[in-house]
C-alpha cells in the first residue's frame, strides 16, 4: 500500500484540565474525500484546526505529505481553509478575498490573475468579482470561500462546517457542487460535520468521532452496514437504527433477544454470542417489514406517522417499546391503527451490553 | 379546496389607532425631553456664546455691538497666536500619543484571556480619577527635588531635569497627563472594535500567510475604522478641551509653553472679565472640534465598508 498522504499519530489534545482528543490516529490516502462526523464537542472541529496548524501540537505527529508537519506554521503546510461563516474578509471585493493570499505569498501579478480567472470560471464567480461580501448571497459566500481556498492551489483542503449556515435546499446544492469540485480536482479533502446524511453522501471514507476518539472510519456504506459500536449504529442513519437492551435467550430454539415486557427479538445465530448475554440489539427501520396481516410479525400500535414522500416513516409501539419503521408503500395506517412489524433476523446488529462493541 | 385566486377578498380589519399611537409616536414622546435638554443648554451656550462674542460687556454684562472688533482683536494678539499654535502642537502630539497608546493597549487586552475582566476593568481606573487629582499626580512624579521620575533618574546616575520648569519638557509632561486621562476610553472604544472581528477572520489571515503587520494594517484596522474615527473624535475633543488638568499641573507655565487656548479662554473671560474676547475663542474651538469631528465622520464611519454598500 502507498504510504497515506496524510498520517495523524497519537494525536492529544486538552484545553486547560479538559481533555479533547484522546490519541487520534488516522491515516488518509491521496485524492480521498474524508469526512469527520460526530455530535457537537467531539473533537471535529479541534482536530481539523490541529491540521490546519491553527492550534498547537503537543502531543503526538501530523505528516502530510511525508513531512511532518507540528512545527511548520499554517500558511507553510500547503493547506486551504473553508470556514463555517466562511470568514472572508468583509471590507474587500471578491476578488481583493482572492488575491489576498497569494499578495501575500508575493505571487506575481499575471499569476495571481490567472489563478482568479481560473477559480471564478469554475465556480462561477465572475459576474461577482467586485462585490464586497456582504452583497452576497450565503451560497455565492460560500463560493467565494471555496474560491479563496482554490487559489492557492493547495495540496489539502478543510472544510470546518462549511453547509451549516445555509437552508436546507441550498445546502444540497453545495454538497453536490462540492463533491463535484472534489472528483474535477482530486485533491484530498479532509470535511468536518456533525450532519451525518453530508457524511454519507459526500465521502469516500467517514470517521465517526465521539468524545475526543475515532469511533469507526472507513467507507459509508460499510458503516452503514456493520457499524462497529454503538454509537456508530446510533449516529449513522436517518432515521435512526432501532436500539433495545436485552438478553440472549432461546424462544421456542431460536436464538432471540429478550428486551422486556415479554417482547423476544429474533436474530439470526452468530459466533460469540451466548445465551444470557447483555446485548443491545439493533435493528434499522428499513429491516422491519410492516404488513398489516397480523400473523406475520409483532403486533404493534401506530404513535407517529410521517409521509416523506417516497417513503412513509412509522414510529410504532410494540410492548410499550417505541420502535421505527420504514415503507415505501403509501400504508393507510393513523395513529392508533394496528399493523404487525416483522424484523429480518439476518439483517440484525448485536453489540456488547457494556463495551458497546460489535459482536 | 380553492386556490388563492379565487377566495373573496377579505374587508379590511380596522385600524387599531391606540395600536398606531404605541408604534409611532409614543417613542418620540420619550426622545423629546432629553432632546430639549441637549438643544436648549447646548443652543443657549452657543447662540449666546457667539451674541457675546459680537459685542463688549461691562462687569455687569451691559452688552455694547461692536460687530468683528473683537475677533480682530484676538486674532491679532501674539498671546492668541502662540496659544493656538501649541494648541495645535498639543492636539497633533496628543493623538498621535494616544491613538498610538489606546491601539497598543486595545491590542493587548484583546489578547489577554486569564484575567480579562479583572485587566479591563482596570485599565479604565485613570479615567475615573479627576483632572485636578491627575494633574497633582503627575506633579508628585514630575517634581524636580524629591519627585518619582529624579528619585529614579538620580538612582541610576543620570541627570535630573526640572520636567515642570523646563518649556520642552512641561509640555511633554503635559501631554502625557492628557493621554493618562483620555486613553482608557478611546481603549475601551478600539477594543470594541476588535471584538466584532469575528476570530475566524484572523485564522484565515494567518492560513493566508499574512504576518503580524500585515494583519494589522491589511484587516484589524479596516474593520474597526468607524471605532478608530469616533475615538478619534474623543481623543480630539479631550485635547482641545483639556482644562483643569493643565491649569493645576503647570497652570500655562512654563513661559506659556502650556498656555493651552482653553487656558487663555479661561483667564481672558473669568480672570480679565473680557467675556467677549473669551467667547471668541470659545467660538474658535467649537469651530476646530466641529470641523474635525465631521472630517473623521465623513473618513471612518461613513467611508466605511458597510456604509459604502448603501450607495
Amino acid at each position: 500500500m502507498d504510504a497515506p498522504f496524510v498520517a495523524l499519530q497519537d494525536l492529544r489534545k486538552s484545553f486547560g484540565t479538559t481533555d479533547v482528543l484522546h490519541g487520534i490516529n488516522l491515516e488518509i490516502p491521496q485524492h480521498a474525500f474524508v469526512v469527520l462526523v460526530g455530535p457537537s464537542g467531539c473533537g471535529k472541529s479541534t482536530l481539523l484546526r490541529m491540521i490546519a496548524g491553527l492550534e498547537k501540537i503537543k502531543h503526538g505527529r501530523i505528516v502530510i505529505d511525508g513531512e511532518i508537519v507540528n512545527r511548520v506554521h499554517a500558511k507553510n503546510r500547503g493547506i486551504a481553509m473553508v470556514f463555517q461563516n466562511y470568514a472572508l474578509y468583509p471590507h474587500m471585493s471578491v476578488r481583493e478575498n482572492l488575491a489576498f493570499s497569494l499578495e501575500m505569498l508575493k505571487t506575481e501579478t499575471s499569476e495571481v490573475e490567472r489563478r482568479i480567472k481560473t477559480a471564478a470560471d469554475i465556480l462561477q464567480l465572475e459576474q461577482l468579482l467586485d462585490r464586497l461580501p456582504a452583497q452576497l448571497s450565503g451560497g455565492q459566500r460560500q463560493r467565494v470561500a471555496m474560491g479563496r481556498a482554490l487559489v492557492r492551489e493547495p495540496k489539502l483542503f478543510l472544510f470546518d462546517e462549511p453547509l451549516s449556515n445555509l437552508d436546507a435546499k441550498l445546502r444540497v446544492e453545495m454538497r453536490a457542487e462540492i463533491r463535484a469540485l472534489h472528483q474535477r480536482l482530486e485533491s484530498t479533502t479532509i470535511y468536518v460535520t456533525h450532519d451525518q446524511v453530508e457524511a454519507m453522501t459526500m465521502s469516500d471514507i467517514v470517521v465517526v468521532m465521539n468524545a475526543g476518539r475515532i469511533e469507526q472510519s472507513g467507507p459509508p456504506l460499510e458503516l452503514y452496514d456493520r457499524p462497529a459500536t454503538e454509537f456508530v449504529a446510533a449516529f449513522m442513519g436517518s432515521p435512526a437504527m432501532n436500539l433495545l437492551r436485552g438478553r440472549v435467550v432461546r424462544a421456542d430454539g431460536a436464538p432471540a433477544v429478550d428486551v422486556g415486557e415479554g417482547l423476544f427479538l429474533p436474530f439470526d445465530d452468530r459466533a460469540g454470542v451466548r445465551e444470557g448475554m447483555e446485548v443491545v440489539y439493533g435493528l434499522r427501520p428499513e429491516h422491519l417489514a410492516i404488513s398489516p396481516d397480523p400473523a406475520s410479525g409483532l403486533i404493534g400500535e401506530v404513535a407517529l406517522v410521517e409521509p416523506a414522500g417516497w417513503e412513509t416513516h412509522l414510529h410504532a409501539d410494540i410492548h410499550g417499546r417505541r420502535f421505527r419503521a420504514i415503507s415505501t408503500e403509501r400504508l393507510d395506517v393513523t395513529p392508533g391503527s394496528r399493523i404487525a412489524l416483522a424484523p429480518d433476523p439476518t439483517r440484525v446488529h448485536l453489540f456488547d451490553g457494556s463495551s458497546g462493541a460489535r459482536l | 379546496m380553492t386556490s388563492v385566486d379565487d377566495s373573496p377578498e377579505l374587508p379590511p380589519l380596522p385600524r387599531d389607532r391606540m395600536a398606531d399611537f404605541k408604534e409611532g409616536v409614543v417613542p418620540y414622546l420619550f426622545v423629546v425631553p432629553g432632546l430639549l435638554l441637549v438643544f436648549g443648554i447646548l443652543g443657549y451656550a452657543v447662540v449666546g456664546g457667539a451674541i457675546l462674542s459680537l459685542n463688549e460687556t461691562d462687569m455687569f454684562l451691559n452688552k455694547t455691538f461692536v460687530g468683528l472688533k473683537n475677533y480682530r482683536d484676538v486674532f491679532s494678539d501674539p498671546r492668541f497666536i502662540n496659544a493656538l499654535w501649541r494648541t495645535l502642537l498639543f492636539v497633533v502630539v496628543s493623538i498621535a500619543l494616544g491613538i498610538g497608546m489606546s491601539m497598543i493597549f486595545a491590542l493587548t487586552l484583546y489578547r489577554v484571556t486569564r484575567g480579562k475582566r479583572f485587566f479591563r476593568g482596570l485599565s479604565l481606573v485613570p479615567y475615573f480619577v479627576s483632572g485636578v487629582a491627575t494633574a497633582v499626580m503627575f506633579r508628585f512624579i514630575f517634581t524636580t527635588s524629591g519627585g518619582f521620575a529624579n528619585s529614579v533618574l538620580s538612582a541610576l546616575g543620570l541627570p535630573t531635569p526640572s520636567w515642570l520648569g523646563d518649556p520642552a519638557l512641561a509640555f511633554m509632561v503635559a501631554v502625557l497627563a492628557n493621554c493618562w486621562f483620555m486613553v482608557p476610553f478611546a481603549t475601551l472604544i478600539l477594543l470594541g472594535g476588535l471584538q466584532t472581528i469575528d476570530r475566524e477572520i484572523y485564522d484565515s489571515a494567518s492560513i493566508d500567510g499574512a504576518s503580524d503587520f500585515a494583519v494589522f494594517r491589511r484587516i484589524t484596522l479596516p474593520l474597526i475604522k468607524p471605532m478608530m474615527g469616533v475615538s478619534l473624535i474623543w481623543v480630539t475633543y479631550i485635547s482641545f478641551s483639556t482644562f483643569d488638568i493643565i491649569l493645576a499641573l503647570t497652570a500655562g507655565g512654563p513661559q506659556r509653553a502650556t498656555e493651552l487656548l482653553s487656558i487663555y479662554m479661561f483667564e481672558t473671560a473669568f480672570l480679565e472679565l473680557n467675556f467677549g474676547a473669551g467667547s471668541v475663542l470659545m467660538m474658535v474651538l467649537l469651530a476646530f472640534n466641529t470641523a474635525l469631528s465631521v472630517l473623521y465622520l465623513k473618513v471612518f464611519v461613513m467611508g466605511d465598508h458597510r456604509r459604502k454598500l448603501e450607495k
